[in-house]
């Protein structure tokens, strides 16, 4: 019975050619789109799997309360670690306290590289489970010992054994080498750990580390757990919360709350609105999955629509079938398989496609995904999925056309009923429903990316690089460099600052002026900087005056932004002196001598947070900022930097960044769901169309007879092609007005997520409607136009 | 083997009933020949079909070999006209994706006959309607005539006790008409029964008895003289 079954079903595919191409085609269009996201959802999900103990593994995060205001994150103080090594160790099978990642220079004879990594403490390859590749995994026990990647190892020493090799880190200090590790993969947290060297050595080499041993107040650091077994997140949680609030009384007004946040959130629910845990990558996620869905549901669609609307032609089969003593269970497993050979057709033809556009995807999606052929749950998925997606497209064409009455297709009278199109008619609704839906998203995120890029940015980006300067052989050597730079033509201003200046590196608090009011608590972001840096970035000095040399208080003097001058509420700040209110600060209080234009440091879809630029008197700077000679090609200028810097920092590697270019990547997260989402509509609107152009062929073909009545009778190309394509406009139309509330209400929620967005306007929506009838007019008029354009004797000679 | 008792069919639309039968009674008898005619639209094909269990009755009883099978649902009746009934229609209704050979095998399949059984049922009357070298094509490369022999014999290949044949040589010429109206002779001289609709006066000298419809009701139920003349 299946083989006789399966042979009418490869039969009509034969035979029917065009419909085959349209639904095998369409139909791998959805499976390989859902194919594509399925893997890329696997590969989120399946987010530091490289670890053996994820599920035990934490980071100690804390909340705090400034004025009213829940910020929450992984910045905690020194003395932490002391609190709970003392009271609850045994909740812990690891407590490892760890520096953030930085770069470093890493020099073996000849060779200098930079590259970044951690200082932790002894115990993180163990909660890690590091694979060691050469060495011993207890790698860190001795102070000036170093475990390195792989890839950095073999960028080191080549060929050459790495153990017991010493290096030299920031032309500063020795390392022994004692441990080579696997790469870290790179869907895993710590990917970025190229190296790691022991905590102490990092207490020993900072002084401001040794110094923060006892301060509450400095959240500079950040602490990973492994808990024991016995326990659990919850109910360590519940130890730890009030520790930091019971020990630290100058800073208890601020509520600090501890929380353990498990390694298997840390990606995909890593967001915190008022000290609650919101959610995160994982909406896209779900966004992407969904599509993936709707998208699969469209090509089901079309192989529905396209199975129905040849009832006609199937309809004598089926009578002939049921009068020789098939039952109608026998009818709809003969469907069926026929949908199954279908979507068998269209999954590998979906697999070709994944494997030719895989490349490109992860291109796109920044990630490694492989195909999964060695994958055993994979193929049984995927066998579940082609039954069900066989199920899916074939059910609603098997019940129809197994419920014929044989009597009427034998004796010919058969044609379908009144309402037999409503169905189809409801089909089609439904894919341009969501192809509408598609188009505004994209158009809404596209908008919301270009209103953030074209926000007003305060400083000029272009021709602006920043070198790190994070090596001790830079200390004190920068007005040496300013003026050797300055002096090449290459640079036309240069400065340093504490943080590069697409981000905010520290942020202060426990200051006091005159006209605070009572129990305000103050969170301000903290950058140093030398006296050129507002000239060097083009930066706007709106009140007051810049850093100047002439004025030798200048050395306590600070810049405010403009939010900072509302949120500090001054009326006229210049002048005001702000005052460090610890008892123990030795420096006299920093005096506002001007207000600079807001600038984006942080996230451009959210409001420039509130900053002070103070002068850099103690050299902390760990960024040059140098403002290229635009007279000069960027090449020339930078080849020229380059010489310059070689020639005083021989063992250093020569890095740089375009500022450009780092503030550009704010926008990738954002960048890459518009693309993707253009691709997927673009798709989705495609596989649409596919279906629209099948449908209206046949019902071309079906008023044939018509057509050609009406052309005797006088009607023009025209007339048959308005005839033709105004059913499906309407149905379009219909759909543009369920996709309008939709889109409207779900993209709204969406910038509900950014506090600086895009107001949704009337005529993204006029724009989806026209697209979209466009499209379809497009469609269906190729039929259409043919339909009408056939000589009318041999449409009536055809029926 | 089938006795027909006040039946009737009527089609009702929104706001019209139609009458196709009205109070018919029928009897055939096992290993008969019956002709049904009439002018078009007078219910022939409508009987027949209701015959066929293709079709149910809106009144009155229908017995099939001793089971009323008037007020059967369609799964029943399709039960019931499984290797019991075969149809041979004017119009061939051959599936055109299958081959000669596929075609007459189906209704085995249906029956669920083994691969090999079938195989040789099917080549037997294959070879009966001479028909057997043809049965690698498709139903489009055939003549009418030969399309006709192969309905034909997917008829007769589960040995039905009964053929139902509707306008059989209706879009045959007359030698192809000849050939198919001698073949149904000859399956009735080996005990099938037959019921046939025909408009053709030349086509019913074949049958024993002819039955005469107009307006859904019998106006005659006759011994066919000629025949036995003949």
């Amino acid at each position: 019975m299946l083989k006789n079954y399966l042979t009418i079903a490869w039969r009509n595919l034969k035979k029917n050619k065009a419909y085959s191409i349209i639904n095998i085609g369409g139909l791998a269009l959805g499976i390989a789109v859902t194919l594509i996201i399925a893997l890329w959802i696997e590969d989120e999900i399946s987010f530091n799997d490289y670890y053996t103990n994820k599920s035990k593994i934490a980071q100690v995060f804390q909340s705090q309360t400034f004025n009213g205001e829940i910020g929450t994150g992984p910045a905690i103080p020194r003395p932490l670690e002391v609190a709970f090594r003392d009271n609850y160790l045994d909740n812990f099978e690891h407590l490892v306290m760890s520096s953030w990642n930085n770069s470093q220079y890493l020099k073996y004879g000849d060779k200098s590289i930079s590259k970044s990594g951690n200082f932790m403490q002894r115990g993180a390859p163990e909660m890690l489970d590091l694979k060691i590749l050469e060495g011993e995994k207890d790698g860190l026990r001795e102070i000036n010992s170093i475990m390195l990647s792989e890839s950095v190892a073999n960028a080191l020493f080549g060929e050459e054994e790495a153990i017991g090799k010493v290096i030299e880190v920031n032309n500063q200090y020795d390392m022994q080498v004692t441990a080579v590790y696997e790469d870290i993969p790179v869907n895993n947290s710590f990917n970025d750990a190229e190296f790691l060297m022991p905590w102490e050595k990092y207490i020993t080499t900072q002084e401001w580390v040794k110094e923060a041993i006892n301060s509450w107040g400095n959240n500079s650091f950040q602490m990973f757990v492994q808990i024991a077994d016995n326990t659990s997140m919850q109910a360590v949680t519940d130890k730890i919360r009030n520790v930091k609030k019971e020990l630290d009384e100058d800073n208890a007004q601020f509520n600090p709350q501890l929380f353990l946040f498990p390694m298997e959130e840390w990606y995909l629910r890593g967001n915190f609105e008022k000290g609650k845990q919101v959610g995160g990558r994982i909406k896209y996620v779900w966004l992407f999955g969904i599509i993936g869905l709707f998208v699969l549901l469209l090509a089901c669609i079309n192989f529905m629509n396209l199975s129905t609307a040849r009832s006609e032609k199937r309809a004598k089969e089926v009578g002939i079938r049921k009068s020789i003593g098939s039952q109608r269970n026998q009818l709809i497993k003969q469907f069926l398989s026929e949908s199954f050979i279908v979507v068998c057709f269209a999954f590998f033809l979906a697999i070709f496609i994944v494997l030719l556009s895989l490349d490109g995807f992860n291109e796109l999606s920044r990630k490694e995904i492989s195909f999964p052929w060695q994958n055993v749950l994979f193929w049984i998925v995927s066998i579940f999925f082609i039954l069900i997606t066989s199920l899916i497209a074939g059910s609603y064409p098997a019940l129809y056309l197994s419920s014929f009455r044989p009597v009427d297709v034998l004796k010919g009278t058969f044609k379908a009923g009144k309402y037999e199109g409503l169905p189809r008619k409801i089909l089609v609704v439904l894919q341009f429903t969501v192809s509408v839906a598609f188009i505004i998203g994209t158009v809404i995120v596209m908008q919301q990316i270009n209103h953030a890029k074209n926000r007003p940015i305060g400083y000029d980006k272009e021709g602006l690089i920043q070198i790190p300067t994070f090596s001790q052989d830079f200390t004190g050597k920068y007005e040496l460099m300013r003026s050797e730079f300055l002096g090449s033509n290459a640079v036309i201003e240069m400065s340093t600052s504490s943080s590069p200046t697409t981000r905010i590196w520290s942020n202060r608090n426990g200051f006091t002026w005159e006209g605070k009011p009572e129990g305000f608590q103050e969170d301000l972001a903290w950058t140093e900087v030398s006296h050129e840096y507002a000239k060097s970035l083009n930066l706007k000095i709106v009140e007051g005056r810049d850093f100047s040399k002439e004025f030798a208080t200048d050395s306590n003097a600070v810049l405010i932004n403009q939010t900072a001058v509302k949120y500090l509420g001054l009326s006229n700040p210049i002048g005001v002196l702000i005052k460090d209110d610890s008892e123990e600060d030795p420096d006299p209080p920093l005096r506002i001598i001007g207000v600079v234009e807001d600038m984006i440091t942080q996230s451009p879809y959210e409001r420039v947070k509130q900053g002070m630029y103070v002068f850099d008197k103690h050299g902390n700077g760990s960024y040059y900022n140098l403002r290229l000679n635009p007279k000069q090609s960027a090449s020339q200028n930078l080849a020229v930097i380059e010489r310059v810097f070689k020639e005083h920092f021989p063992g250093l590697p020569f890095h740089y960044d375009f500022v450009d270019d780092e503030y550009g990547k704010k926008f990738s997260a954002e960048e890459r769901i518009g693309t993707l989402s253009g691709i997927f509509t673009a798709l989705a609107i495609l596989i649409s169309c596919l279906g629209l152009f099948g449908l209206t062929s046949f019902v071309a073909e079906q008023r044939t007879k018509e057509i050609g009545v009406r052309k005797v009778l006088g009607a023009s190309v025209f007339n048959v092609w308005n005839m033709l394509s105004k059913d499906f406009l309407k149905l379009v139309v219909i759909s543009c007005f369920i996709a309008i509330p939709i889109s409207y209400y779900l993209m709204n929620g969406w910038l509900q997520d950014y506090p600086y967005r895009v107001i949704i306007e009337w005529w993204i929506f006029v724009l989806a409607v026209v697209g979209a009838l466009a499209i379809t007019l497009l469609t269906v008029s190729f039929q259409a136009i043919k339909a009408a354009s056939v000589n009318p004797v041999d449409s009536l000679r055809t029926e | 083997m089938i006795e027909i008792k006040d039946l009737g069919k009527s089609y009702k639309t929104d706001e019209v009933e139609t009458l196709a039968l009205q109070k018919l009674n029928l009897k055939v008898e096992e290993g008969g020949f019956t002709a049904i005619m009439g002018p078009s639209g007078c219910g022939k094909s409508t009987l027949l079909n209701i015959i066929g269990m293709l079709d149910s009755p809106t009144q009155g009883s229908y017995n099939f070999s001793g089971i009323e099978v008037g007020g059967l649902k369609e799964r029943q009746r399709t039960a019931m006209r499984k290797g019991n009934l075969g149809f041979v229609f004017q119009s061939f209704n051959l599936i055109d994706e299958l081959t000669v050979f596929e075609n007459v095998e189906l209704p085995l399949i249906y029956l669920k006959m083994g691969l090999a059984q079938r195989k040789e049922k099917v080549i037997q009357v294959l070879d009966r309607m001479k028909i057997s070298h043809r049965k690698k094509h498709y139903p489009h490369q055939l003549s009418g005539g030969q399309q006709q022999r192969v309905a034909i014999a997917r008829a007769l290949v589960t040995k039905p006790k009964l053929i139902l044949a509707d306008e059989p040589t209706g879009n045959l010429d007359s030698k192809n008409g000849i050939e198919v109206m001698n073949l149904l002779t000859e399956m009735n001289q080996e005990g099938t029964t037959i019921i046939m609709v025909t408009h053709s006066e030349r086509d019913s000298y074949y049958a024993h008895n002819i039955v005469n419809l107009f307006d859904g009701q019998i106006v005659s139920d006759s011994s066919n003289k000629l025949r036995a003349m003949s």
